[in-house]
């Protein structure tokens, strides 16, 4: 008798290789974590640095012995920056890579998509997205993120405005759904230091001018402004502002105080303006090992961020001295004990979770403290002002 | 692995629906909409809204997408009349990007960017994950073949004869009497509600709409369904929409045995391997893979 092979048969057997290949693997029985990145799409240029990160890190763990005696297993996927291409993205990785973790969302939709998933099948959810309601979501527990959401930032900015001698401060907003929380935010933070609001106006980004809301700043006698705008109105702001002879503080975010906009208003317009943005942790090994990951270029803040992703996890995991996303879950958070020995990376914790000590994680993206809800509690903020129509750094905190 | 194969059969369930409404438009009427993913948005928009904020029950919500959608395709029909070939691909790229727009920006009634989120589907939270895919795949195929049966009885029909008729040639088609505008108006409206009725589907499913997820891709993806299927044929449509999906899926696998990749370089492989074989079906079967056949069509040598 001879041995035929159909073309069906072919088929078959070429379609079950990644079943016989996955049976294979089991044998030894690796912790499995995914990485969800953009590595096409409008999120394709933060992606790829941001999975070569978590290889890295994995590679060094595996190099180091792995984790509770196994070998780590990371399955890349790439959620094109886009929810339903996501979605079909985190299927895969959760119901046929089996992963305990998904790790580096970034664009807020595919975030907001994914997490059903994620919770509905008790595997944790890293992302570095930023919108609020992510963690407003009723996701039990599965969702870390190491971006900072408005209500921190809009908390730094109320510190830091009153640490330096802001008594009274006015808020021009441009309108955003984040103007009104944004608002009440600085308030509390500001009264939290002897300091206080003295009123707000929102705008309508596409006006042209702005001179009755600056008049009604003017009334209300403000030492400080907050600019919560962006780049273009902020053009036009700084300019009026300037022709009002306003001479106090002025403070906005990072996004806005741009190289267009100083390239578009004249120095002196620009002068004195203090931008603030989310910052690494610069100072921190972590941070210089992502720098030396990516051959020496300054990273972004989301290779960071999932430097800070996969130690979590694979620390998490030693902690709970099981493999689960329930064991993440659980333990997430304990490897940040503040009473325990600093580590600034997952083969460090690894070694001392193994001699049974207790261990601070902080990472490259910042101190790693989460609030209940899934967001981080603190992390660095940089500071720069406008001098001669450049941005310079003041300070990180 | 059961649990993930029934989703891609659901995602494929979807492919095939929008697939079948456009070959109503383009396949049979000839009309180009680069704006299915337009349609698909507004059934999603219409089901969720109207079953979150007006609790009408989902089948109710699912009628109500499809209603929608055929309004809103008749409306597009009318405006774009006098439109032909590129003119009107590209107005209806732009009707798809206005809705995106538009719901991202009418933030009092989608919730904006950040989309609608826990939209209910049919046993959700009470089933398993894998029996709610099992249910939902049964109700998408369900509903394709439905569709598909309804859709074949119009091609077939009177109604379908004078479709094609004015998709070769709409001079002739007037001069023999018949209505255009009318015929285009009704072909237009028959498919957005198919449209629309996939987009409601779907959103059921994935419990989370946002406008992010109504690229043109998606577009892309069903125009390339259609045409490697076979423009004009509704078992065309269905197979090009389970051989896109196929594609889309199966590639993920395939970049595992391909060694000394960076992910990157999967990724970009992987799209390009979707480009191929379908520049590949198109060349070598430039009719598609079951290709249209009518009594005139078949006795042409192709």
């Amino acid at each position: 008798m001879t041995l035929r092979t159909s073309r069906r048969a072919t088929l078959l057997g070429g379609l079950s290789l990644p079943f016989v290949s996955r049976l294979a693997r089991a044998a030894g029985e690796p912790v499995r974590l995914g990485t969800l990145c953009p590595l096409t799409g409008a999120g394709g240029s933060y992606g790829p640095a941001m999975v070569k990160v978590a290889k890295t890190i994995v590679d060094e763990v595996n190099a180091a012995g792995g984790v509770l005696g196994r070998q780590i297993l990371l399955t890349g996927e790439d959620d094109q920056t886009n929810p339903d291409a996501g979605v079909r993205a985190a299927r895969k990785l959760i119901d046929v890579d089996k992963v305990d973790a998904v790790i580096g969302t970034w664009a807020s939709s595919v975030t907001t998509a994914v997490a059903p998933l994620c919770w509905e099948n008790k595997v944790m959810l890293f992302t570095v997205s930023g919108a609020d309601s992510i963690t407003q979501m009723p996701h039990k527990g599965f969702i870390i993120r190491t971006q900072p959401n408005t209500h921190l930032q809009g908390t730094r900015a109320g510190e830091y405005l009153a640490a330096h001698g802001s008594k009274k401060v006015f808020s021009l907003a441009a309108q955003t759904p984040f103007a009104v929380d944004g608002y009440k935010v600085l308030t509390e933070a500001l009264k939290a230091h002897g300091a206080d609001t003295v009123g707000q106006v929102i705008y309508d980004q596409a006006k042209t001018t702005f001179r009755t809301e600056i008049d009604e700043m003017l009334k209300a006698k403000p030492d400080s402004l907050y600019l919560n705008s962006y780049q273009p109105d902020l053009a036009v702001l700084l300019r009026e502002l300037f022709r009002a002879g306003y001479e106090g503080k002025k403070f906005t975010y990072g996004y806005a105080a741009n190289a267009k906009l100083l390239g578009s208003v004249p120095a002196n317009v620009s002068d004195g303006l203090v931008a603030f943005a989310p910052s690494p942790d610069v100072g921190s090994p972590a941070y210089a090992k992502v720098k030396a990951i990516l051959g020496g270029a300054e990273p972004d803040p989301y290779s960071c961020q999932v430097h800070d992703h996969v130690s979590l996890a694979v620390l998490a995991i030693a902690k709970a001295g099981a493999v689960s996303g329930q064991a993440i879950h659980d333990n997430v958070r304990g490897v940040g004990d503040p009473a325990g020995t600093k580590v600034t990376s997952a083969v460090e914790g690894l070694k001392l979770l193994a001699a049974g000590k207790a261990i601070n994680y902080e990472g490259a993206s910042g101190p790693c403290k989460f609030t209940p809800t899934g967001d981080i509690s603190n992390c660095k903020f940089r500071f720069d002002v406008a001098e001669k129509g450049k941005m310079k750094l003041l300070e990180i905190s | 692995m059961e649990s993930y194969l029934l989703a891609m059969a659901v995602f494929a369930g979807f492919y095939a629906l929008m697939a079948l409404g456009l070959n109503v438009i383009f396949g049979l009427g000839g009309m180009i909409n680069l704006g299915l993913v337009g349609f698909y948005a507004i059934g999603g928009y219409v089901s969720a809204l109207l079953v979150l904020k007006l609790h009408w029950p989902m089948l109710a919500g699912w009628l109500a997408a499809l209603l929608a959608c055929a309004a809103v395709g008749a409306v597009v029909a009318v405006i774009t009349a006098r439109l032909k070939g590129d003119y009107l691909a590209i107005v209806t790229l732009g009707f798809a990007e206005v809705i995106r727009l538009v719901a991202s920006n009418e933030i009092w009634l989608t919730n904006g960017t950040d989309g609608i989120s826990a939209i209910p589907g049919p046993g959700r939270g009470v089933l398993s994950p894998l029996q709610f895919n099992l249910l939902f795949a049964a109700i998408v195929w369900g509903t394709v073949l439905v569709v598909a049966l309804l859709l074949g009885r119009l091609s077939a029909s009177p109604f379908g004869r004078v479709l094609r008729a004015i998709r070769e040639d709409e001079m002739i088609a007037a001069v023999a009497g018949k209505k255009v505008l009318r015929f285009k108006v009704q072909a237009f409206a028959v498919g957005a509600g198919v449209l629309g009725l996939a987009g409601a589907l779907y959103a059921h499913f994935n419990a989370y709409i946002a406008p992010d997820a109504y690229q043109p891709l998606i577009t892309i993806y069903v125009v390339l369904a259609l045409t490697a299927g076979g423009t004009g044929t509704m078992r065309g449509a269905v197979l090009g929409a389970v051989l896109v999906v196929f594609l889309t899926e199966g590639t993920r696998f395939a970049g595992n045995w391909v060694p000394g990749l960076a992910p990157v370089q999967v990724a970009a492989l992987r799209e390009a391997s979707i480009g191929i074989a379908l520049i590949l079906v198109l060349y070598l079967r430039p009719q598609g893979i079951l290709p249209e056949r009518t009594r005139t069509l078949s006795l042409e040598p192709r």
